[in-house]
């Protein structure tokens, strides 16, 4: 029984893992797309200080999708 | 010295099957990098092989689910290993000969079980682990994948949705690149991890190794190299058969149900859960195609994966026990072992034979 819950805790855990890892670098890597469209789009505009912001939030969402790969290799090595 | 021999027929047949593992899952591994032009063919094998090798390091609780909470080690020997294994590849070659689908992962596991048992009874089986390790995380993470994926997908084209088409395809091909490498890699280190298992129980069986051991440098390198000497072989089979078996999507797609598969595979390989991993990559492609259009599901290869659930484990069970049965007819020595491996060698050799005579099979899901 209590080899059963901690399997059980240990699903969950997966879940958890799988979840949040694959959404949220999914969706950091999709806001880094956006961010280099929105920077193509308004530099072709001329608005250079709205694209700057763009490429920041690209800038950052690339960084959170390295940092994120990182973290993983690093849990996934210390066990 | 008879167990010794054993212990070598053992060896040889696990490094085998891991070969053939590595060999049937090129496919589903590389597949969709291809599929969306993210990467050349020989590229996308060549870094799935290397990826499955450095994979196959990276942890060793999965080896260590196979070895310890599976089957009570203490009443297992060589030829109980060997039964398992001769049952697992019968049920794979039996399955691909026919076109039926299957799992290289539950057939192994299956076949070690009805080995165990055929040996000495239930009490060999470790219900917990067995239960809460392999058979309720086989159920669990291909529809966690296909569930993530669908999510995954259904965020990208919120977030995306209204920009160039151009700039999304490049930047999700180029993501590719980064997520089907990690596919690559928790392809490696979950299935490589079962071979590694495989051997360990047999060291342990053996007393080579003691309870509880953890598998040796020798047994990682060279089921890392197996699982990825398979890979770079079946790749050059894909290459010619390329457009076949892949799956028209675009590269987001690609990426989400990658990601999801990934992040599946690596994060069940961190608790130690053996898992198909052709099932978990199935169940991500669906899960992409899914979030786009429901009709885009390939219905027919969910009721695959379902077949296979069902029939794989109690087959490949009963082919274990019966292998076991005939090993002892010829005693406890090698000659039992020895004997059963020419008659699985002469029988994989007829059914390739038939099977070029009679042209490709209808490929069954591996991994």
């Amino acid at each position: 029984m209590i080899a059963t819950l901690v399997e059980g805790k240990a699903l969950l855990e997966t879940v958890i893992a799988s979840v949040v890892a694959s959404i949220g670098v999914t969706f950091a890597f999709s806001v880094a797309i956006w961010g280099v469209g929105r920077f193509a789009d308004l530099s072709r505009n001329e608005r250079p200080l709205a694209a700057a912001g763009a490429a920041a939030v690209a800038s950052v969402a690339l960084a959170c999708v390295g940092a994120a790969l990182v973290a993983g290799i690093i849990v996934m090595t210390s066990n | 010295m008879s167990s010794d021999v054993i212990l070598v027929i053992v060896i040889v047949t696990a490094l085998a099957f891991d070969f053939t593992n590595g060999f049937h899952d090129t496919a589903n591994v590389v597949a969709t990098s291809i599929s969306t032009g993210a990467a050349r063919p020989q590229v996308a094998i060549g870094m799935a092989a290397l990826l499955n090798f450095v994979g196959a390091f990276i942890s060793i609780s999965v080896a260590a689910t196979v070895a310890n909470d599976v089957v009570n080690a203490e009443v297992i020997t060589p030829t109980i290993v060997f039964a398992g294994l001769i049952g697992a590849i019968a049920w794979n070659l039996a399955t691909w000969y026919f076109g039926l689908p299957s799992s290289s992962s539950h057939a192994l596991i299956g076949g070690v079980v009805g080995s165990a048992v055929a040996a000495a009874g239930f009490d060999a089986v470790l219900a917990d682990g067995l239960v809460g390790k392999v058979l309720v995380p086989a159920l669990v993470a291909p529809v966690l994948a296909f569930l993530v994926a669908g999510l995954g997908i259904g965020i990208v084209y919120r977030v995306v949705g209204k920009q160039r088409p151009g700039i999304v395809t490049r930047g999700f091909k180029y993501g590719q690149i980064v997520s089907g490498g990690l596919l690559a890699l928790a392809h490696g280190t979950n299935d490589a991890q079962k071979t590694m298992g495989i051997i360990t129980l047999a060291l342990i069986a053996n007393g080579s190794l003691g309870a509880d051991a953890d598998p040796p440098l020798w047994v990682i390198v060279s089921a890392a190299a197996a699982i990825a000497l398979g890979t770079y072989s079946g790749g050059w089979r894909i290459i010619k058969t390329t457009g076949t078996r892949i799956i028209k999507m675009d590269a987001a797609q690609g990426f989400s149900s990658q990601g999801a598969g990934a992040s599946v595979i690596l994060a069940s390989t961190h608790f130690g859960f053996p898992l198909s991993t052709t099932h978990v990559i199935n169940g991500g492609v669906m899960g992409a195609g899914a979030g786009k259009r429901l009709s885009a599901v390939r219905w027919g290869v969910a009721g695959n994966i379902v077949t296979a659930w069902v029939l794989t484990l109690p087959a490949a069970a009963a082919i274990g026990a019966l292998t076991y049965g005939v090993t002892r007819i010829f005693g406890t020595g090698a000659l039992g072992p020895v004997v059963v491996s020419l008659m699985a060698i002469s029988l994989i050799v007829a059914a390739f034979a038939r099977r070029a005579q009679q042209g490709a099979p209808v490929p069954a899901s591996s991994g």
